[in-house]
């Protein structure tokens, strides 16, 4: 069967014609156009806006016209006291914010998964909500409920107790915004791993008199634990890259120097040409590096995770 | 034991609704308050604000703009990613290779990064080579490089930049749902079925391909659009001024009036409900697919 299917290029040609060198060079170029001509398009616009930006800021963190190839902006970077802030308060911004995801939106996917249909959509629905409020609303959501005139912050006077919440432009405030579609993106993220703990198994360890905690130790958390690090890893290398929020949030107390973020030193450096041209360089070559290892781990946790359905 | 199970559980589920409500329940009666300086609910309610809002030229236009550059990207992007995902499950496998490399980008990668990558790209880089291609290039080709090399700064600050940006932000969102529902309609089989009665690769894209694969379309689609909407660092630092979108606006506000925190309120709940609704569309389209266990992951049903 299937004998006469015609080949699109090349039929019909004979082998003088072949042997024509320039006939040659002119059906390469046609058969690499016919198979690569619909997704040129793609490539190039992607290319340009993704991969060449990329090149771009790797470039730039190492070299310069004046001084060549360079490890300079790197070592001037790491030793100057606001560029070690700013990593080390991003990635503890990270480490935290992604935690709390963790430690929150975990047991929380669990319950959910559990739930009967109709309870499920509701939280589903409510998680839904939260994800996707992000950017510069939950900013001001930040501020209409916990700042100086916020919503909590007047309730807490009304019942007579002393309660100021997070200043805005504090780390504590950013952790709690972040955590606002952190937790949520983590329920979302990791809820459809959750049908992979069947309840058999729950009944199986029960039949065989194992307690709760037996049964999450041996079998739950060994199952889902690489869901869970990969939630988590997720999670933490988003937060390093938040910026809308915490523009919005901590612009101000960066611009006063009192709270120093990879992504805001970027951000107010482009904006108002505050700090170094080569240091934002190498604050964003950094950001792309932990992107890109996290991305590989990424892949390799996920290829752990789903060695039992190979 | 039972009961403080059940009060630990409670009080969990309690919390985190409360969490999650709390904020958006004090920006929605900030829209409707008259003033609320010192009590847990505001002094007085009005409808005003809303009203005020919708006749504010300026929000208007910010709003109009955003709604239009995302329709934009989403045509945009479903031009550029349907013949690519076609082509590469029927004809040349090797294409995949670099999509999947392109895909990965925007996912891992802060868009603050992408932003300053493409301004100083499209700024400085991009001008420079050709400047120094078109030194050896003697005559018309040289010549127009430099042109091009000239003109491409000037793109900086229009709608043209932040369209190119955000399609290429957005894509892997489409491309993702395309691949899945090109791969669940078992395109390969229709295609080869397709050619066999003799239709041409545009027939076959028109009349077999795409009415198969509407719900992913849909669904990417959707992605693809609330990206655009919501985005604002390529906007900020592209763009800025130039092209006030809604994140820029809710940020003036938010800055730079006090007067004008009712405005910002109802301006949060609108985008927000925008947001929200896609979502939701999301979720219907995709319900019934094989679930995916995390992003990037192959679906667990359909394929292989």
């Amino acid at each position: 069967m299937a004998k006469a299917v015609p080949t699109p290029t090349g039929a019909g040609i004979t082998e003088e014609k072949l042997s024509s060198s320039r006939f040659r060079l002119g059906r390469w170029v046609r058969e690499g156009l016919a198979a690569w001509l619909p997704a040129l398009p793609l490539l190039i616009v992607a290319g340009a806006f993704l991969l060449l930006p990329t090149i771009q800021i790797v470039y730039q963190s190492v070299h310069n016209s004046e001084l060549g190839w360079t490890l300079q902006f790197w070592k001037d970077t790491f030793q100057s006291n606001g560029g070690r802030k700013s990593i080390l308060t991003s990635i503890r911004l990270g480490l935290i914010s992604a935690t709390i995801a963790l430690f929150i939106g975990a047991p929380l996917a669990w319950l959910i998964s559990r739930m009967l249909t109709a309870k499920r959509s509701v939280w589903l629905a409510l998680m839904n909500v939260s994800a996707n409020f992000g950017g510069i609303g939950l900013a001001f959501s930040y501020v209409a409920a916990l700042g100086t005139y916020g919503m909590v912050t007047l309730a807490f006077k009304d019942i007579g107790i002393n309660f100021t919440p997070p200043q805005v432009g504090t780390l504590a405030s950013l952790i709690l915004a972040y955590s606002y579609s952190n937790v949520p993106l983590f329920v979302l993220l990791t809820l459809p791993a959750m049908s992979i703990l069947r309840t058999d198994w729950m009944e199986a360890a029960e039949v065989a008199a194992a307690s709760r905690f037996q049964f999450w130790r041996y079998v739950g958390l060994p199952i889902l634990a690489p869901f869970f690090i990969a939630g988590w890893l997720l999670i933490f290398t988003w937060s390093l890259g938040i910026y809308g929020l915490a523009y919005a949030l901590g612009a101000n107390a960066s611009a006063a120097g009192q709270l120093r973020l990879i992504t805001l030193y970027i951000g107010l450096f482009l904006n108002t040409s505050a700090g170094r041209e080569e240091r934002a360089a190498v604050m964003a070559a950094l950001l792309l590096g932990m992107a890109a290892v996290s991305l590989i781990l990424y892949r390799l946790i996920l290829r752990w995770a789903l060695r039992w359905f190979s | 034991m039972v009961f403080v199970n059940k009060f630990a559980r409670w009080t969990f589920f309690t919390a985190i609704i409360l969490y999650v409500l709390i904020p958006m329940l004090a920006v929605l009666v900030y829209s409707f308050s008259t003033r609320w300086t010192s009590n847990i609910l505001p002094d007085g309610y009005t409808l005003s604000h809303w009203g005020d809002s919708f006749r504010d030229e300026r929000l208007r236009a910010a709003l109009w703009r955003t709604l239009w550059m995302a329709g934009a990207v989403l045509i945009f992007d479903i031009l550029l990613v349907v013949p690519a995902v076609y082509w590469q499950r029927v004809r040349n496998p090797r294409i995949r290779i670099f999509t999947e490399l392109l895909a990965a980008i925007p996912f891992a990668l802060p868009f603050i990064v992408i932003a300053f990558g493409i301004l100083r790209i499209v700024g400085t880089s991009a001008p420079t080579v050709l400047f120094e291609i078109a030194d050896v290039l003697p005559g018309f080709l040289g010549d127009r490089l430099v042109s091009i090399g000239n003109w491409l700064p000037t793109m900086l600050g229009t709608p043209w930049i932040i369209l190119f940006g955000h399609a290429a932000i957005a894509f892997p969102f489409l491309y993702w749902a395309v691949d899945g529902s090109m791969a669940a309609a078992n395109i390969g089989r229709l295609n080869e079925a397709a050619q066999m009665c003799g239709a041409t690769p545009i027939q076959i894209l028109r009349l077999v391909v795409l009415p198969n694969i509407g719900a992913g379309l849909a669904a990417g689609g959707m992605l693809v659009f609330a990206t655009s909407f919501g985005e604002f660092a390529l906007v900020q630092i592209l763009a800025g001024a130039r092209f006030e979108n809604i994140s820029l606006y809710s940020l003036d506000l938010l800055n730079n009036t006090t007067s004008q925190v009712e405005k910002l309120a109802v301006l949060t709940i609108v985008t927000f409900a925008i947001l929200f609704a896609i979502s939701i569309g999301v979720v219907y389209l995709n319900r019934g697919q094989g679930s995916r266990l995390l992003p990037g992951a192959r679906a667990m049903g359909g394929e292989k």
